[in-house]
């Protein structure tokens, strides 16, 4: 892990303007998983996209997010990880399919991202992330309350 | 259709990327009550030099005209290139240089 860090933040950079075509990953979740999208449950998502239920808490893996929502149709999130993910997820119950957005991270990026996601209730919003070589899932989980009122969308 | 809007500023070897898409982002459920026919992107990537450096794929749960942020460690004056894909699978090109 350690040597594999050092190589990350050393090299990173360096390997991404030498050889560019390592990088050059295109994976479209939702031709290669289209049965992912379709599925209801957290639970179900998770094992549907990764294929495994087995999930680890890690706090170097955290995501920024308002405790109450004013406004259910614009909920900023900001996912944040030190971490050597391959792909990070984000799941939520409120809505009729549980899979709102997957990321797939290039070698050496930095995980920092900053989206707006919609809910229709309240619910849990679980990220999942998937860590590069070894394939643990690693996750983070935390409720956000939709006030009733505000224009849900 | 889908208009972008894209910033990127370099510091320190790192470049911050703000984007923003023009979509409606209704999936079939929303697009019933609201009686329009559903429209979201559901593929956006970004490339620098052919290098995939932010890449997402979602669902009509992301909020109307979303919005990202992200970072990647990148230099000034290169191009970067989004891609977005939508449902009917038409797609959207617009490249912007990094300040």
């Amino acid at each position: 892990m350690d040597r594999r860090k050092f190589l990350g933040v050393g090299l990173a950079a360096f390997v991404a303007i030498v050889v560019p075509g390592t990088d050059l990953r295109a994976v479209d979740f939702r031709t290669t998983m289209p049965q992912a999208w379709e599925v209801e449950k957290t639970v179900d998502g998770i094992k549907a996209l990764y294929g495994s239920g087995a999930l680890k808490e890690s706090p170097k893996l955290s995501f920024k997010a308002p405790k109450l929502a004013e406004n259910g149709g614009s909920i900023p999130i900001t996912i944040k990880s030190s971490l050597d993910l391959e792909s990070v997820a984000l799941f939520q119950d409120a809505n009729p399919r549980c899979l709102s957005c997957v990321f797939s991270v290039p070698v050496g990026a930095i995980i920092d991202y900053d989206f707006r996601i919609k809910m229709r209730q309240t619910a849990v919003v679980t990220i999942v992330g998937k860590e590069r070589g070894t394939g643990t899932l690693y996750t983070a989980s935390k409720e956000i309350d939709v006030s009733i009122g505000g224009c849900g969308g | 259709m889908a208009k972008m809007k894209i910033k990127a500023k370099e510091k320190k070897g790192i470049v911050k990327v703000k984007a923003m898409f023009t979509s409606l982002m209704a999936d079939k459920e929303e697009a019933i009550k609201k009686g329009i026919s559903p429209s979201y992107i559901r593929y956006i990537v970004a490339k620098v030099k052919d290098a995939v450096v932010y890449e997402v794929t979602m669902s009509g749960f992301m909020s109307e005209n979303p919005l990202v942020k992200f970072e990647f460690k990148g230099n000034k004056g290169d191009k970067l290139t989004f891609t977005t894909i939508d449902n009917d699978n038409k797609t959207e090109t617009d490249t912007q240089k990094i300040k």
